[in-house]
């Protein structure tokens, strides 16, 4: 035992009553093949009936520590751990995994990896069975978990035949049936549609308010987490505690200072931050989208501001180019156009009827619930599907190429497509190849092959890498390369599929950060996604699809401007368009969708907005 | 999209008696028969197995659609052509003494042929009709936990594979993508069997890239659940071996016999 793990239980002794479920001092983990450890001096404790957020920047090991606190870190996954974690008492290093799932259970980011069984019911039931309760303990527990949970009346169902939200509260309610006091949640929402995002927060609420669970929360979607949320433990960049206290002493009152570390902050609290710089008084902080309005509400507009009409505040945000929306009366040539554009998959009709046009240097989202047939729309457009003759134009009217009677060679040099998944896309055995295979289908000779895919590798940061296997990069860089090789043949157009989907938030920034910078240099972007923020912090212009049809397409803000529309088509408005909709005081505001176009000063930031940079 | 089977749905009308009994001596009463039939090569005993399994599932599994096809169109239809297709592969040597049906030049197709390739035919329908009593009126479950109940496999194992199930329609699904994604590629690598390799093997490391981030993933998640923690764990669904699972076994074992005895194949 260390010292410090000796101190811990002396300590323990010493509370008494006040024992705390988890007591996490000093805590560094090493992964196996790494060299500096993450987290590198993590201490905190855990206690009954709190609702603790776990916060910091990408990198400083949240998930890593989450995976410790129930001894999977180091005994299910090999990694060197210093400094000691206590489980109500038990060194979790050393304590069987299965022993300590009565004291701590997990929620995992990916529903699907969660599910043992065939039915909501023995679902819930395989964690009480494998604890060897007796049979009416297990009934009692599992009733009593999958009601809490809403679910009980769908007890016979197979779990495919729930939805992402609906699985995820089915975790939850496995969780709920261990009996354990607390529950540890990693990037619960991160593979959810909006709707489902709605549907985890509903139960998380439930979950809280009953006050018979501690809570350890580790989030990007703060809006909704922020609002039950008791305690706020800070990881600094190093993966050592830097702030542990309440929502007030840590979100409110230094807020700035995690913003700069690159914490991840609640959207409302960020565009509140920025408001304060152009002079609004907020005091206290505003962290959720209904105390930003409230504030917003009670504050007269500085005088600043109130001198300037609106309109003149349009200007300034265009000088940033990369977010700025497409100046309106500009007219750009058309790269894309489907006119009564059919498709479908098997003898089911999934697109009935589009008709859109996509200009040259746009960055589209399109976007819709699930099975609205977006990913069909872009893989229509992309010529990945078959499409009926003479719908589609892929490269404008007089010159451009149709889908149907073209070869996919020559289809490559018109639009690149990248999929959900780099892997999948991946067929060569080193990176360069991987990039030069696009090259060669085109005929080109070796020299040119050679030079384009190293101009590419350098672009995209992934020189060093090129005889490396595609699947021994790291996430980032497989998804840069993926998108690489999307573009090696010279696509003007780039269309992705969920890039972000069931990505952890910084991953997903920096993606958006490569899409902005090739936006930027004049490359077309067309993204399908679920993440209602990215759409609006980047998207000009949003295609609304439902059941197969344009429901609305219009400049981001203006779609997001019609709440109703939206959550007809199973999306939620973003947490600031939530904020500010509707604001009677300064309607000037209550249009606004992106952070950026607040008014106060532009602030890039390395993490969080690094798209900007 | 292909019709994927889900092995844990319940089975409906399960009152009849093939979904009452134990799941292993679903499987134990027709091995013998099973592995007989594997060897005899007349007629009459594969016709009085396919008989029998035939009456048992009658009247005693759940009678769905599908197990309604499968017995009136899709078992008899396999045995004629299977049969039909057989007889012309037949050496002609070893059936010229018997009645010519059909010459073509020197090729001449002989009635024995016909009937040599009808018996593997009935052989091969026999034995999936049989396999058919110990798969119709079972689930993933009840089977898993009767081999832990009776046969002591360690549940450790047992759930596992039934966790496993899981990853069938997943996999599916990403091959489907996978294709599609190297399709775009252009990696199509050109046609013939070499190509049609060398592109699925383009498929298999993604594929298992996947799998083994998928596997590790609901390991965690099952660690998490105590999953392993005590030798035994609480069985909600006791599947008994009750007298009947023995009467049903040995009954038809003796039938097996009976039916061995009379036609004597041997």
């Amino acid at each position: 035992m260390t010292s410090a793990a000796a101190d811990a239980a002396s300590a323990d002794a010493a509370t008494g009553d006040r024992h705390p479920l988890i007591r996490a001092v000093d805590v560094a983990i090493t992964h196996e093949g790494s060299t500096t450890p993450t987290p590198a001096g993590a201490t905190f404790d855990l206690v009954r009936g709190e609702v603790t957020l776990l916060l910091g920047p990408s990198g400083s090991g949240k998930s890593t520590l989450a995976l410790a606190l129930n001894g999977l870190i180091p005994q299910a996954i090999p990694a060197e751990i210093t400094g000691s974690v206590r489980v109500a008492g038990q060194d979790a290093a050393t304590t069987p995994v299965a022993r300590l799932s009565a004291d701590v259970a997990m929620v995992f980011q990916d529903p699907d990896a969660q599910l043992v069984t065939g039915t909501l019911f023995d679902e819930v039931a395989f964690g009480p069975e494998n604890l060897r309760l007796p049979v009416d303990v297990v009934l009692a527990r599992t009733e009593d978990a999958l009601r809490r949970v809403g679910l009980w009346e769908r007890r016979s169902h197979n779990p495919d035949r729930l939805s992402g939200g609906g699985r995820q509260r089915l975790a939850i309610a496995c969780a709920l049936a261990m009996g354990s006091p607390l529950l540890v949640l990693d990037e619960p929402t991160a593979n959810l549609d909006p709707a489902g995002i709605e549907e985890v927060y509903a139960t998380l609420t439930d979950v809280v308010a009953a006050g018979d669970r501690a809570i350890l929360l580790i989030e990007h979607n703060l809006d909704a987490a922020v609002g039950f949320t008791d305690r706020v433990v800070v990881l600094g960049h190093d993966g050592r505690t830097v702030a542990d206290g309440s929502v007030d002493d840590v979100l409110r009152a230094r807020a700035d200072e995690l913003h700069a570390m690159g914490v991840w902050l609640p959207v409302s609290a960020l565009a509140a931050l920025r408001l304060r710089e152009a002079g609004w008084a907020l005091d206290p902080l505003p962290l959720t989208p209904a105390e930003l309005h409230a504030a917003l509400e009670a504050a007269p507009a500085p005088l600043a501001v109130a001198e300037h009409p609106p309109a003149a505040q349009h200007p300034q945000a265009a000088e940033h180019p990369p977010v700025a929306p497409h100046p309106p009366g500009v007219r750009r040539p058309v790269v894309l156009e489907a006119r009564g554009l059919t498709a479908s998959r098997g003898r089911s009709e999934i697109l009935h009827g589009i008709d859109l046009a996509v200009h040259a240097g746009e960055f589209v989202a399109i976007v819709g619930a699930n099975g609205a047939g977006k990913t069909t729309l872009l893989q229509a457009l992309a010529g990945v599907i078959p499409v009926p003759r003479g719908r589609v134009r892929i490269g404008g009217p007089d010159s451009g190429v149709d889908p149907a009677r073209t070869d996919l060679r020559a289809l490559s040099r018109r639009i690149g497509f990248v999929f959900q998944n780099p892997e999948h896309q991946f067929i060569a055995h080193t990176v360069f190849d991987e990039l030069a295979h696009g090259l060669r289908l085109q005929r080109l000779p070796e020299t040119e092959v050679r030079e384009r895919a190293e101009a590419v590798l350098e672009r995209f940061g992934l020189a060093d890498k090129a005889d490396v296997h595609p699947f021994l990069l790291s996430g980032g860089q497989k998804r840069r390369l993926s998108v690489g090789t999307a573009l090696v043949a010279g696509a003007p157009i780039l269309a992705l599929d969920e890039p972000t989907f069931g990505q952890d938030r910084a991953r997903a920034e920096e993606l958006l950060a490569l899409l902005q910078q090739l936006n930027a240099d004049g490359t077309t972007i067309l993204v399908v996604t679920h993440d209602m923020q990215l759409v609006t912090e980047h998207a000009h212009r949003t295609i609304l699809v439902g059941e197969g049809r344009i429901v609305a397409d219009a400049a981001t803000a203006d779609v997001f401007a019609d709440e109703a529309q939206v959550r007809q088509a199973g999306l939620r408005l973003p947490p600031l368009r939530t904020a500010l909709h509707g604001l009677s005081r300064h309607p000037e505001l209550a249009t606004i969708a992106r952070v950026a176009d607040l008014p106060g000063r532009v602030e890039p930031h390395p993490a969080q907005h690094g798209a900007r940079a | 999209m292909t019709v994927a089977i889900d092995p844990y749905a319940e089975t409906r009308a399960s009152g009849r008696f093939l979904a009452a009994l134990n799941p292993l001596a679903k499987i134990a009463a027709p091995l013998p028969a099973i592995l007989v039939l594997v060897l005899v090569r007349d007629l009459g005993t594969p016709l009085a197995f396919l008989a029998l399994s035939y009456l048992l599932l009658l009247l005693g599994a759940p009678l769905t659609r599908g197990l309604a096809l499968l017995l009136t169109v899709a078992i008899p239809v396999a045995v004629v052509a299977l049969g039909l297709g057989m007889s012309l592969w037949t050496d002609p040597q070893l059936v010229d003494d018997t009645a010519p049906l059909v010459s073509l030049g020197a090729w001449t197709w002989y009635s024995g042929a016909v009937w040599m390739g009808l018996a593997t035919g009935l052989r091969l329908g026999a034995i999936v009709s049989l396999a058919l009593l110990a798969g119709v009126a079972t689930t993933g479950p009840d089977l898993v936990r009767s081999l832990v109940q009776q046969l002591r496999v360690p549940y450790r194992i047992g759930y596992t594979a039934l966790a496993a199930f899981r990853f069938v329609p997943r996999f599916g699904h990403e091959l489907d993508v996978i294709r599609q994604a190297h399709r775009v590629r252009g990696s199509h690598g050109g046609r013939g069997p070499f190509a049609a390799v060398a592109r699925w093997w383009g498929y298999v490391v993604p594929l298992l890239a996947g799998a083994i981030r998928h596997a590790e993933r609901v390991a965690l998640a099952m660690d998490s659940r105590a999953f392993g923690a005590h030798p035994d764990r609480t069985e909600r669904h006791l599947v008994p071996w009750r007298a009947r699972d023995t009467v049903f076994a040995v009954l038809f074992w003796l039938v097996s016999a009976g039916i061995l005895i009379v036609c004597s194949p041997f």
